[in-house]
Order: C-alpha cells, then structure tokens, then sequence
C-alpha cells in the first residue's frame, strides 16, 4: 500500500510516538497527587514543544485541544460574536471554520463576508481589502488549502485586518509541520492547529495558541484536577479553557512527534515538499490529467490535486486506492468553497499528499497508476 | 452471490447517497457481467486488481474490484428508491 492521504491524517506517525502513546496507557498511574503531577508534566512538555514550534515565548498561552475543529470553535464561540459583529473569511476556509460560522449566524445574526480567488488562484487582495471597509471584528484565514495546498499570505491578511481593528484568527490545520507558523511574524492571534497532519501525532490531539492581549470566554467549564475549592472555572491560562481529563497518551505521542521533528530529522517537511513536487511534475506531463492550480509561483504544503478525464473524482480515487493500492482522497475534502471558486464543483477532485516517509519510488509509482488510469501509460 | 449488507459510507461528497454493498461471494470477472443489464459496464483487466465501473442513466454508479466481496454504489437523489430495487434485483436468488 502506498498512503498518499497525509493531508487526511499522517501515516506512519513519528517515530517514537506509538511506543509514547503505548507506555501512557500502560504504565501503572501513580498514586493520586504524584498522578497529576506526572499528567501535568507530559502536557506542560507538550505545550513547551508546541511554543517552540511557534516560537511564542509564554507556553500558558497554548491550549491543548482534541484538534482543529475544537479549538476554532472555541475561538469562535469563545469571542462572544454576536449580530453587531462582522467576520471576513476566505473561500479556501475548510468547513471547520465554515460551519460554526454558519450556525453563528444561524443563531446571533453574526454576519459573515467571504473573499474569493484572484485571477491568479490566490487570494484577491483587492476585495479583501474592500470587505475590510464595511468594517470586521474578525479575519479568519486558512494558512495553506487542504485543496490546493498553497500557502495563502496570511502575514499580508493580518496586517490589514489589525489595521482594520479585527482580531485574526489562524487555521494552520495543513500548514504547521510544514511551513513556519510563527503568530508574532504572521500577526495571528488566534491560531488553531491540529496533531495529526503535519506534526506526525496521534489523533485527537491538538490546540490553539491565544495571544496574550485576548481573552476567549470557556466553551466548557468543569473539572481541571486542581483549585477544586474554587466555585467557578479557574480564570488562568491555560486551565481557563482545558476542562475535563486531557487526552494523556495522545499528548505524550504528540510530545514525542514534536521531540523527533524538533531533532535532527528536521529535512522531514523538506522531504514531503520535494514528493510533492515530484508529483506534480510527474502528473503534468500525462496527457488527461489537469492539476488544478497548478501555479508554481506559489508556495505550498505537501498537498496535490487533479481530475482525470473519463472518470468521475470518485471513481479515480476508488480505482487508484483499491485496484493500485494509492490511498488517496477524493471530493470535496470538506472545502467546498474553493470548488466553486476553481471550477471543479460539485464533485471536487482526487488529492494525494506525501509524507516525509514517502519514498520516490512510491511516486512514481503514483504516477504510474494515474497514467494507466488516464489511458497513457 | 447475494447482498449480505450495506452500509452508508461517510464521507464529504457532493451530496448523492454513497452505500457499499456486503455480499455473500467475492467479484470474479464473470460475476461482474451480471451488471452489464443495468447499464454501461466498463471493465479494466489489466489494472492490478482488476476494476469495474457501471454508468446508468438513471444516474445509478457502480464500481469495485475483482477479489472484494463488496462494491460502492452511488444512488441518486431522484428515484432513489427505483433505482436501489433494480440494482438489488440482480443479486436475487
Ligand atoms: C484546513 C483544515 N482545517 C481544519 C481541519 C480539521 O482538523 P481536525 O481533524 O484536527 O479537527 C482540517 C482537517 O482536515 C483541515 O484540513
């Protein structure tokens, strides 16, 4: 089997992270107070590792979360956004930042404005600026398209949306492992990320770095395994938003993922950057096959997309994944916007993303498989 | 060979019903014919695992490989329910 769905979730994880994620369930759990105070450590180096990551210097301003989707909600829910409030997205946003939008409006009149493509395939800047105008509470823009895989200018976004007033919110789901994702550089003070895509980690880990100048009201209040005597929610970072008992053995994966990419092994995003390449180089000489957005100026994750002619998204995908053994996506990949802004709505395309273990012979052997579904091999 | 089961597959597609069909016995080439009276059934022999593909113009999708015991069918919105009893009547005993 060759796995080309990184932009999925990784496979295989970091080495290291199984045998992590295997002693947290195993070992016997100290007695109590020792317990909590080993749990704190595994998440407290986690958070330090995730800091360094985004070379923020307060590691209390990062929560740990489940993944994406739960630390945008609690950005968005947690801003308190209401009809009196304006948020400027993008259509390359995924549907995890899409949706709670929707219900935001839905239910608080929460207007939303949507910025699309350029000529260009990237952001138009233009219109962005001109949705700025009407005024915004908040931009939130995806880092790098788990469609296209480019890379938008985000630096460039916040700037004009701190300009504008706007709080920025950052969804570096495909983007952090990959590229930098530095909140102060990018002017992000909202940045949700996900453990189990670039990062190497298990699933259902994640979280969402908070800028020390904002405060997200809790989507959750609870338990935290310390100030017990306290009636409400304690108010400090990072316990103010980290209710319940953290996912453990997906944190120490996560710790271990982190350690291996902060090692020696650090040409991984390299590696996953050159497959990528190599792919598209590979699928654009084969007659049949349209890349789409397939700009080289741009910069871009690990993440290739294409339709082939005679065959529906699905079909290809089905036959690369079962009759080639390609695991691959096909679709929407959860983004419908941006189908509609490059022309391959409704049915979306079929999306292969290496890893940094992915090998060049398994590429070409991708290629391979696309050839022979596109007739040209 | 006999449906034994079908389950919903969840997924982000473009909003058709997307099942796999479970049945009893796996693809062999020859069963794969049985599909050719619904509508256009392309035949790939030469893929790895052999695949096959049916287009209806009922909107009916058909596809799967030799050697798997199942199949993934897209049922349109319109007819759904037409279109899932013809497709079921070819395995029936
Ligand atoms: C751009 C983007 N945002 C958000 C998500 C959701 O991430 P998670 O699986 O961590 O909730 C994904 C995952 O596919 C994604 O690609």
């Amino acid at each position: 089997m060759i796995y080309l769905n990184n932009a999925a979730t990784s496979y295989p994880k970091a080495p290291g992270v199984v045998d992590a994620v295997r002693s947290a369930l195993t070992d016997a759990p100290g007695p109590p107070g020792r317990t909590a105070a080993e749990d704190r450590s595994t998440l407290d180096e986690c958070r330090d590792l995730i800091a360094e990551q985004l070379a923020v210097r307060d590691p209390h301003r990062i929560v740990l979360t489940p993944g994406s989707t739960y630390s945008i909600n609690l950005a968005l829910w947690g801003l308190g956004l209401r009809a009196a409030h304006r948020v400027v997205t993008t259509v390359t946003e995924h549907n995890s930042v899409l949706r709670p939008l929707y219900h935001l409006r839905e239910r608080h009149g929460t207007s939303i404005a949507i910025v699309g493509l350029g000529a260009d395939g990237a952001l138009d800047m233009d219109r962005f600026k001109t949705a700025l105008e009407s005024g915004a509470t908040l931009v939130a823009a995806n880092h790098a398209s788990n469609v296209t895989g480019r890379v938008n200018d985000v630096a460039c976004l916040f700037s004009m949306a701190h300009e504008a007033g706007a709080v920025t919110l950052l969804d570096a789901s495909q983007s952090l492992g990959h590229v930098p994702v530095h909140p102060e550089e990018l002017g992000a003070d909202l940045v949700a990320f996900t453990g189990h895509k670039g990062l190497l980690g298990p699933p259902g880990t994640g979280g969402l770095y908070v800028d020390p100048n904002l405060d997200l009201e809790p989507m959750l209040v609870g338990g935290t395994g310390v100030r017990s005597d306290l009636m409400l929610h304690p108010a400090d970072m990072p316990t103010r938003l980290e209710a319940g008992t953290p996912n453990l053995p997906g944190f120490a994966g996560l710790a271990a993922a982190l350690r291996w990419t902060a090692g020696p092994e650090r040409q991984g995003p390299a590696v996953a950057s050159a497959m990528a390449e190599r792919l598209r180089d590979g699928l654009r000489t084969l007659r049949g096959v349209r890349l789409v957005d397939d700009d080289s100026r741009a910069q871009r994750v690990p993440v290739v997309s294409f339709v082939v002619d005679g065959w529906s998204v699905d079909e290809a995908g089905y036959a690369l994944a079962c009759s080639f053994g390609v695991q691959c996506r096909s679709g929407l990949h959860c983004a419908p916007l941006i189908h509609q802004a490059l022309g391959t709505w409704p049915h979306g395309t079929v999306r292969l993303s290496p890893s940094a273990f992915t090998t060049t012979e398994e590429i070409a052997r991708a290629v391979e498989a696309v050839a022979r579904l596109a007739g040209c091999a | 060979m006999r449906i034994v089961a079908t389950t919903p597959v969840q997924d982000c597609f473009d909003g058709s019903t997307v099942f796999t069909y479970w049945f009893d016995t796996v693809w062999t080439p020859d069963l794969v014919q049985v599909l050719r009276c619904l509508g256009e059934l392309e035949y790939f022999s030469d893929f790895p695992r052999p695949f096959f593909r049916l287009r209806c113009g009922s909107g009916l999708q058909v596809k799967g490989v030799v050697g798997e015991d199942n199949c993934q069918v897209i049922l349109p919105r319109a007819e759904r329910e037409v279109i899932r009893e013809s497709f079921e009547r070819c395995f029936a005993p």
